[in-house]
């Protein structure tokens, strides 16, 4: 190609992959198993997790021996968690620069959002993609809810699948429910204590995100 | 797939003039259409109107705008368009009806301009998602609604 591009020679940013959702929705357990996977498939990764006023979830995840600990940074909201992903982000975004700076092959950032309300979305500035965790113990009534992180996010998890019949959850039309308020863009369906459905999510990263299929 | 990274110009540059002109004489002009919510994405992957299935990517600093230019070619050009903004344009009656109107946008995190004595609503969802977040302003007359949408 002779084109004017300028992607010759240039150094381009890592990949920011948001992950919100209620408390308890299973996003940890959701990065536990992305991990593996990404790294598995050659992604040079780094996870930023964002606490109340703890650095609880990186601690699990520096703990877990699935990273190198000093690739996973942690920031303390102070507040409520969608105040450092949306009004003002600039915490996270200057722990993703500095975590680029730290690793200058790095692709990929997980951003794992603190648990939150239906109402918690990403800013664009400060994520490329972000996916919301629900999970069916949370109720099949969540998806028809309609609240914008169900609504707006570029793929909904509904996590814990295994769960559904102990908990009186019809899956299949909480699925079906939640591909209509989101007119059919992306729900996905994940185990994560067993890794169920983590493929597909990675794929959808590495399709829609990182451009490598 | 066809991988571009950065905005390399706009279709009214004067420098460009002639290259994009032998291009659309060609028959090359593709274009990017991106929904104007979509906008401040820094990466993301959508077809031109010709199918060519593009995955774009920006620097941190750079900001898309209509008539980017995402690649240039001797008998290819990408070309970004943007479809209209959906506007939902309020007047409040009165200094009281003002301070409700921006409590609840600011409360519902809604996208707004300041157009003198409106609140203009930059919408991301249907108009009737917005409209029943402050029904009862709008019945109570609080709110003179210049219905853009």
């Amino acid at each position: 190609m002779t084109g004017v591009q300028k992607t010759k020679g240039a150094r381009i940013a890592a990949a920011r992959v948001g992950i919100g959702g209620p408390v308890g929705s299973g996003k940890t357990a959701l990065v536990e198993r992305l991990i593996p996977a990404l790294l598995g498939r050659g992604i040079d990764l780094a996870v930023i997790t964002n606490d109340l006023v703890t650095a609880e979830d990186a601690e699990r995840i520096r703990r877990s021996g699935l990273i190198d600990p000093a690739r996973v940074s942690a920031v303390e909201a102070g507040a409520c968690p969608h105040t450092v992903i949306r009004e003002d982000p600039t915490l996270n975004i200057e722990a993703a620069d500095e975590l680029e700076r730290r690793f200058p092959g790095v692709e990929l950032i997980l951003l794992e959002s603190g648990g939150d309300n239906l109402a918690s979305t990403f800013s664009r500035d400060l994520t490329d993609f972000w996916m919301f965790v629900i999970d069916v113990a949370g109720g099949d009534d969540i998806p028809r809810k309609r609240g914008p992180g169900v609504i707006r996010c570029d793929l909904l998890v509904i996590n814990k699948t295994d769960l559904a019949p102990h908990v009186g959850v019809d899956l299949a039309r909480m699925h079906e429910q939640a591909l209509a308020v989101r007119s059919n863009r992306p729900v996905l369906l994940t185990n994560c204590r067993k890794g169920e459905g983590i493929d597909a999510v990675v794929g959808m990263i590495e399709r829609d995100v990182l451009f490598r299929a | 797939m066809l991988r571009l990274h950065g905005i390399v110009g706009h279709e009214a540059d004067a420098g460009l003039h002639d290259r994009l002109h032998h291009v659309e004489h060609h028959g090359g002009i593709e274009f990017l259409f991106v929904p104007p919510e979509e906008a401040g994405r820094k990466r993301f992957r959508r077809a031109t109107d010709r199918g060519t299935d593009c995955a774009v990517s920006l620097d941190r600093d750079e900001d898309l705008i209509d008539g980017a230019l995402l690649w240039l070619e001797h008998d290819r050009a990408i070309i970004v368009r943007f479809g209209q903004q959906a506007l939902w344009r309020l007047r409040p009656i009165n200094a009281t009806a003002a301070l409700k109107l921006g409590w609840h946008a600011g409360n519902l995190h809604w996208r707004v301009r300041f157009e003198g004595e409106c609140l203009v609503i930059l919408l991301d969802g249907p108009p009737a998602d917005y409209r029943a977040r402050i029904a009862h302003l709008l019945a109570e007359g609080d709110i003179v609604d210049l219905a853009d949408v």
